[in-house]
């Protein structure tokens, strides 16, 4: 830049740098808390607290986790099966969803896409929705229950669409239409090759929500097996919450439950994957919203 | 042409109803005088169902006296529901009630029919437009007296007994409206070959692969949220687990009475006021840093800053509620361990309810600080580079120049987003309320919202799952108008912006 910088610049830029280093500190600060406190020793904390570096570094939390992994590794399996199933089935059914109301030349897409818009702006509430799972179906305690709910959402569909539009220009369409392509031929061999951002971005948003969930495990598991991992921690959380007042009421030292540090171990391991993938895929994300914002 | 080709094609008797009269086909004209009768049938004082061996029904609902008084002995197209009310019975009350919805539709369409052939509204199709009023609004009636012949059938066999009777106003309605289909279907198929416009039928035959690509979409849709939208009839009884979802009482509107007394204003209030403040709030920070980024020259800085503030969208709101725990709790938490350190007194977070409006609104923000300024980004990359290259040459320091470029051009987009917001201001963050407060009852007369409220009655109040519909239903309808409401108003500001 070979801009000669007035001085409104510099003081614009003094305090627009300063601002951005504070507001980048508030957004990360609380996940070093948890990852310095996950490695303090558990005495530490019950003595002295919490605090922003470890003090009194200990791995006993990590392993006070991992020595009956059985639960957690039961909590990430599921995990995956519900992340993996939901963003799979979920991208082929917004994908075809997004192909067919993109077509011009389909009579009712208008009617298709207001019906799925529809959803969005009127609802039963949560009641009718519980009981439609819990009652009508008799899903409760399933996987069905967990994964289902969760497969579409109309901003996807609409977001599919405008990607499907953006990158495939009606006229190669048209022209493949008149060599005698199929909707098939020309959903497969045209518009899916140019298509990749589109499906990492909506695989991205369906992952990261399936992975995130809590809700449905809190609603529909009867028993620890079909837990999600965010819900497994959230009971771990509220577990020991209950444990602690236990110990107080009946008197037993608290000392003796390494509780503290291991609910801080635990948010990291369930949350470590997301984080480490993070910088990696942002991309995918702001072009998602980027895409998505230019239409309300 | 047009008419030609109608000539060539006369023959049977029926074909009269494609000739012209007074510049509209006879077909449309006999849709137009049925649906005027069916709206004379959906008055007031005209039975659709009368009530024979009363004595012996009110015995078999054992229903008080005073109740048998109000039961009349007769009900029209839209009072069944009275019937369920006062007798209390609920095993026929969620037809009735998908009844009621299915005859308010009718009569639209009834009304609509006849409005468009008084005011001939013509498409770009000659009178297809037209024929499909007649078509929607015959083929709603013929559906209609159906599923009434049906509901009287049902409720019988429910209670056992010849209850109730059918009025033969059903069977006229019934019979005139599929004449009327007819008479409307036949020029409809000869307009539609002569505008090469396929029915749905034919559309189907044609696309097939396209409405096979749709059916797992559906089914999701179907399942997930319109079958369940019949369960807003559950807000109007007393819907306990040992009658099930076919004979809890039905209650007509106890259920927002009680709540309308206990505690609706006040979830109300803190809905709607949580919202507005993060709208506003939200918004404002948002678009400061949005143009702090833009304005950052260097790149790794630029980036870093954006990437970290990103950060919280991506974590679970269960990593809140560990945050939260960990800077606020009593005992252990970071700010309290800070305090004790510098000789103060420990603060009680989780029992005071005055910090919490702070607390929820900051971490609202915090979560929502990088989404929304993406958005914004977005708007502001967008902003023709050569208005600040003018603006430079004339002088301008970078604040008028986002004084007088930045901002302004990032109107429409804070408008839109606003208002679109304001629309939703009956929904709240869920799972940032519910994660940050969880089951603390001492702070919930400032952090209580209508999800949260509903979300504790299906998970630990079985008994009062009938107010909790009830306060999903207010919630819906409520957001439902100021949606709709608020697009109009998009919708006259800028035909583009508008969603439907």
């Amino acid at each position: 830049m070979t801009i000669r910088k007035g001085p409104s610049q510099i003081i614009f830029n003094i305090v627009s740098y300063t601002l951005l280093a504070l507001m980048s500190i508030i957004c990360v600060i609380p996940f070093v808390m948890i990852l310095s406190g996950s490695f303090t020793d558990n005495h530490t904390i019950l003595t002295e607290g919490y605090s922003l570096l470890p003090r009194d570094f200990s791995v006993e939390a990590y392993k006070t986790v991992f020595k009956a992994p059985e639960d957690i590794l039961q909590a990430y399996k599921m995990t995956f099966f519900y992340t993996g199933l939901g963003t799979f089935l979920g991208l082929i059914m917004i994908t075809l969803t997004a192909y067919v109301i993109s077509r011009k030349e389909f009579k009712y897409r208008n009617t298709v896409s207001f019906i799925i818009y529809f959803t969005s702006i009127f609802g039963g509430g949560t009641i009718p929705w519980y009981l439609m799972y819990s009652q009508v179906l008799n899903a409760k305690g399933t996987t069905f229950a967990i994964w289902f709910p969760a497969l579409m959402s109309p901003f996807l569909v609409i977001l599919m669409r405008t990607f499907i539009m953006g990158s495939v220009p009606d006229a190669i369409t048209e022209s493949a239409k008149i060599d005698g392509a199929g909707h098939v031929t020309i959903f497969l061999r045209i518009v899916m090759p140019v298509l990749g951002p589109g499906l990492a971005t909506i695989g991205l948003f369906l992952a990261l929500g399936y992975w995130n969930d809590w809700y449905r495990s809190s609603m529909f598991s009867t028993d620890s097996s079909t837990w999600e991992l965010q819900f497994y921690l959230y009971d771990l959380l509220n577990a020991s919450t209950a444990i602690k007042q236990m110990s107080q009421n009946s008197s037993i030292s608290t000392a003796e439950l390494p509780t503290q540090s291991v609910k801080l171990a635990m948010a990291v391991v369930s949350t470590g994957p997301v984080l480490l993938f993070y910088p990696f895929v942002q991309k995918y994300f702001v072009s998602g919203i980027t895409v998505g914002a230019v239409k309300g | 042409m047009k008419k030609e080709m109608k000539k060539e094609k006369k023959g049977s008797f029926l074909d009269v109803l494609s000739d012209d009269y007074k510049g509209k086909k006879l077909g449309i004209w006999i849709g137009f005088i049925i649906s005027i009768l069916n709206i004379v049938m959906f008055l007031p004082f005209i039975k659709w169902v009368g009530i024979v061996n009363a004595d012996a029904l009110y015995s078999k609902i054992r229903t008080s006296s005073a109740n048998i008084e109000i039961l009349r002995s007769g009900y029209n197209a839209f009072d069944l529901l009275h019937f369920v009310q006062y007798s209390g019975f609920g095993a026929i009350g969620l037809p009735a009630m998908l009844l009621l919805l299915f005859a308010v539709a009718t009569l639209y369409f009834q009304i609509a029919n006849v409005v468009k052939v008084l005011r001939n509204s013509k498409g770009r199709k000659g009178n297809l437009a037209l024929y499909s009023a007649g078509e929607g609004a015959m083929g709603f009636e013929v559906a209609l007296t159906l599923s009434m012949i049906a509901y009287v059938a049902f409720s019988n066999a429910r209670f056992e007994m010849k209850g109730f009777s059918l009025s033969p106003v059903v069977i006229i309605a019934l019979i005139i409206s599929f004449v009327g289909l007819v008479a409307v279907k036949i020029p409809q198929s000869k307009e539609r070959a002569f505008y090469h416009d396929n029915g749905l039928l034919k559309e189907i035959r044609k696309n097939w692969v396209l409405f096979l690509m749709l059916v797992p979409t559906f089914f999701y849709f179907l399942i997930n949220n319109y079958l369940p939208m019949a369960g807003i009839y559950y807000a109007f009884t007393n819907f306990n687990f040992r009658d099930g979802l076919w004979a809890s009482p039905f209650v007509g509107f106890a259920n927002f009475e009680y709540l309308v007394k206990a505690q609706l204003w006040m979830l109300t209030r803190n809905t709607v006021l949580y919202n507005i403040v993060f709208i506003f709030l939200g918004n404002a920070l948002q678009i400061i840093f949005a143009i702090f980024v833009s304005q950052v020259a260097v790149k790794w800085y630029k980036k870093t800053t954006q990437t970290l503030m990103f950060m919280p969208y991506f974590v679970s709101y269960v990593i809140l509620k560990v945050i939260v725990y960990n800077i606020f709790e009593y005992q252990y938490g970071v700010i309290n361990t800070f305090v004790v350190a510098l000789g103060g007194n420990r603060i009680d977070f989780y029992n005071t309810p005055s910090y919490w409006p702070f607390l929820i609104t900051f971490f609202a923000i915090w979560k929502g600080i990088g989404y929304g300024m993406v958005v914004y980004l977005a708007t502001i990359m967008g902003i023709d580079a050569e208005l600040y290259d003018a603006a430079k040459v004339d002088g301008a320091n970078v604040f008028q120049q986002i004084r007088f470029i930045t901002l302004p051009q990032l109107k429409p987009t804070f408008i839109i987003l606003l208002l679109y917001a304001l629309g939703g201001i009956m929904k709240g963050q869920f799972e940032l309320f519910y994660q940050m407060v969880g089951n603390n009852g001492v702070l919930y007369n400032v952090t209580d919202i209508l999800d949260t409220y509903v979300y504790r009655v299906a998970m630990t109040q079985p008994t009062s799952i009938g107010l909790g519909t009830a306060a999903g239903l207010y919630q819906s309808v409520f957001g439902f108008i100021l949606i709709v409401g608020t697009n109009w108003i998009v919708k006259r500001r800028n035909e583009e912006y508008a969603l439907f």
